[in-house]
């Protein structure tokens, strides 16, 4: 272990004193436990003061001296930020003098003759001490690129603001960096840090026109607290401006959510909320700013009591699983292929609970898995129902979400609800969403390798809805390409549109995938999509989504058209 | 003769001095260099046109340094000056009182020289 002594900078003593014999009994003194050097007078000591500011740890000043004294040194340090922080000790023998010195910043004195030699030890070893404490908490107390408090002195300080001074309104703001780790992957650290500090001195630009603190409470996430401000728009306007110019090829987009001041709310949840507020704006280049306001707490409150109430959701069977069939439409007529596990929520009290509305919510806050985990153990139960009750082959496909990715029993998971349910691979079909494959990609291209080969096909859904390139579509390990709605929607009005949609399934005939075509409603969608050589089809046209009982009526029928054909 | 001969000679406090030099051979510098420090002439050649400030600087130093030395009657007398004319204090002696302290330090320096001077050249 390093023991703490080996990791302190070496202690340097500067004294100062026009008296040889002065100096030579201090160094006496100090010089077992310090490096010590000198100056004869306080120009000499200033000069050495400024090029060793860094290293210096004390300055023993005497005050009587020519060319420049004691009480001349004091006043240039007292007005010199970097020579501050250097704690001065002075060496007298009169009362005056001391209480003059120390009103004048000196931390301690020393008296003459230096007769007590220990105390003398002991005086410096101390103010040293004291020194370099103070330091070590003004460098906790503020982040050293931004200058603005860190977290936890921020929260103290606004707390105290809150307690004893209730008379000011202050309103939380919170101020983000959109993207920030891909400004900091793409352009280097370097730069995300010049975006920090410039926003930085921005803030306390504008805290010096006003009532209020900061922090840089993480990353690229700055922390307000200042009196109610007119105008937040403007205020967001004046952050972005100082960013604007920063690089000719980056954009720096910044978002900002605000709590606005009430009775009795506390620091911290105020920002609680601001950040509920600043969430809101993710990705809204258009619109960055979000004023927290009371339908915000109601979601807030709706969306913790679904927190709370989902492992009593897992228990009593109050999520269930519904099945969207996809159909093969280069058949005649259209054959039932497959099906799309989704998931409901049918709440005792607050009756069925659209997915929109808990999906992303757990996606959040990473009970996503649980959610999937108990999807893929009832398809796979379903589809090993439907094989011995039908002896009809049905693969159902289940999502993959991005925390799934992070699960190192995933693939242990899935193969045993393969094995218990005696199915094949192929029978459970894996669904990730296209932006899954931007975010992590490294790691989820491994991922679905492995399930690949373990004999699971993967398709990629969502395709069309994100930023995804065609070309990575080329390097991407996937048996299946599901065609957001959105291209399908207006295919039959939209010349371009239909252009499009032709465009992927070519290119996705050359790279060898199947597509399925989600959202289609209409007859003429689906004449368009045959037409075009689309193989798979979803949606509304065919069924909603389904119960497992009243999916089976679909099952029942396919099976009496193939005996029919039969 | 030894420093502590030498210390009753010139009627300084060896023990004083030993308190705050600690080593014979530190004490023995400086002592050696006392002879030639010049604060003592300053104050000395100031007897006539009595320059306060002057007066006090150098009055000033040589009670630092004598006290240092354990040259304590010096540094005493030198004390006084200092007082008499540190910047804000009122004067309490006469100028003539203040020049036969001058000369007392004048000839105790003399003294001291001149038994140092005899102690550097045994």
């Amino acid at each position: 272990m390093i023991k703490s002594k080996q990791i302190q900078r070496p202690q340097l003593v500067l004294v100062v004193d026009d008296q040889e014999i002065n100096r030579d009994v201090l160094g006496a003194i100090l010089e077992d436990d310090y490096e010590v050097i000198y100056a004869c007078d306080g120009k000499e000591a200033l000069d050495i003061m400024r090029e060793k500011a860094e290293k210096l740890s004390i300055v023993l000043l005497d005050l009587m001296m020519p060319v420049m004294n004691g009480f001349e040194v004091l006043e240039t340090v007292q007005s010199d930020d970097l020579l501050k922080r250097i704690p001065i000790i002075v060496l007298t023998a009169e009362k005056n003098a001391e209480l003059q010195a120390l009103q004048m910043g000196a931390a301690d004195f020393i008296t003459k003759p230096f007769d007590m030699h220990e105390v003398i030890l002991a005086r410096v070893g101390r103010i040293i001490e004291l020194s370099e404490g103070r330091q070590l908490i003004s460098a906790a107390e503020y982040d050293r690129l931004t200058m603005l408090y860190n977290r936890n002195f921020f929260f103290e300080y606004a707390d105290r603001i809150y307690r004893y001074h209730p008379e000011l309104k202050m309103d939380a703001i919170i101020l983000n960096i959109e993207q920030f780790h891909l400004i900091n992957d793409v352009n280097g650290r370097d730069f995300g840090d010049e975006i920090l500090k410039t926003i930085g001195m921005e803030i306390r630009s504008f805290l010096s026109e006003t009532e209020g603190i900061a922090s840089r409470f993480d990353a690229d996430i700055f922390y307000i607290y200042c009196v109610k401000q007119d105008d937040y728009q403007k205020l967001l306007e004046r952050f972005q401006n100082c960013v604007n110019n920063l690089s000719e090829n980056v954009s720096i987009h910044l978002r900002m959510g605000v709590k606005p001041w009430r009775e009795d709310v506390e620091p911290v949840t105020m920002f609680d909320r601001a950040r509920t507020a600043c969430n809101m704006v993710r990705g809204n280049y258009q619109n960055p700013l979000m004023i927290y306001n009371d339908s915000m707490r109601t979601k807030e409150i709706f969306n913790q009591r679904l927190l709370n109430d989902l492992n009593a959701a897992v228990e009593e069977k109050q999520l269930m699983v519904y099945y969207q069939p996809k159909y093969n439409i280069q058949c005649d007529p259209p054959k039932l292929s497959s099906a799309e596990a989704l998931i409901r929520w049918k709440h005792p009290e607050l009756g069925m609970i659209s997915p929109g509305d808990f999906i992303p919510l757990f996606e959040g806050n990473g009970l996503i898995n649980v959610v999937d985990n108990y999807v893929w153990k009832e398809a796979a139960r379903q589809v090993g129902e439907w094989k011995n009750k039908y002896g009809f082959h049905l693969p159902v496909s289940v999502n993959l979400s991005r925390a799934d990715i992070f699960d190192p029993q995933l693939i242990e998971k899935l193969v045993n609800l393969i094995k218990n349910n005696d199915l094949k691979y192929k029978d459970l079909k894996l669904e990730v969403t296209e932006s899954a494959y931007t975010d992590n990609a490294k790691k989820l291209l491994e991922l679905i390798s492995n399930l690949r080969t373990l004999g699971f096909e993967v398709e990629m859904d969502d395709f069309g809805s994100g930023y995804s390139s065609l070309n990575m579509l080329s390097e991407m390990p996937i048996d299946v390409l599901k065609m957001d709605m959105k291209f399908v929607r207006n295919i039959e009005e939209n010349e371009t549109d239909f252009l499009l949609v032709k465009l992927i399934l070519d290119i996705a005939k050359y790279l060898n995938l199947h597509v399925v075509a989600e959202g289609v409603e209409k007859e003429g969608q689906l004449n368009l999509l045959k037409d075009a050589g689309c193989d798979l089809v979803q949606g509304f046209y065919f069924s909603k989504p389904l119960p497992p009982e009243e999916f089976e009526k679909l099952i029942e029928k396919e099976i009496s058209i193939e005996r029919n054909e039969n | 003769m030894t420093l502590q001969e030498l210390y009753e000679k010139i009627g300084g406090d060896y023990e004083q001095a030993m308190r705050v030099l600690r080593m014979d051979k530190l004490l023995d510098k400086h002592i050696r260099k006392f002879a030639n420090n010049d604060v003592v002439e300053k104050l000395i050649n100031c007897e006539n046109d009595f320059d306060p400030t002057v007066l006090f600087e150098s009055s000033h130093a040589i009670k630092g340094v004598c006290a240092n030395l354990g040259l304590t009657k010096i540094s005493d007398t030198a004390s006084d000056i200092a007082e008499e004319f540190r910047p804000g204090n009122e004067r309490k002696m006469s100028d003539d009182e203040v020049k036969e302290k001058i000369r007392y330090i004048e000839d105790m320096y003399k003294l001291t020289v001149d038994s140092i001077n005899e102690y550097v050249n045994q």
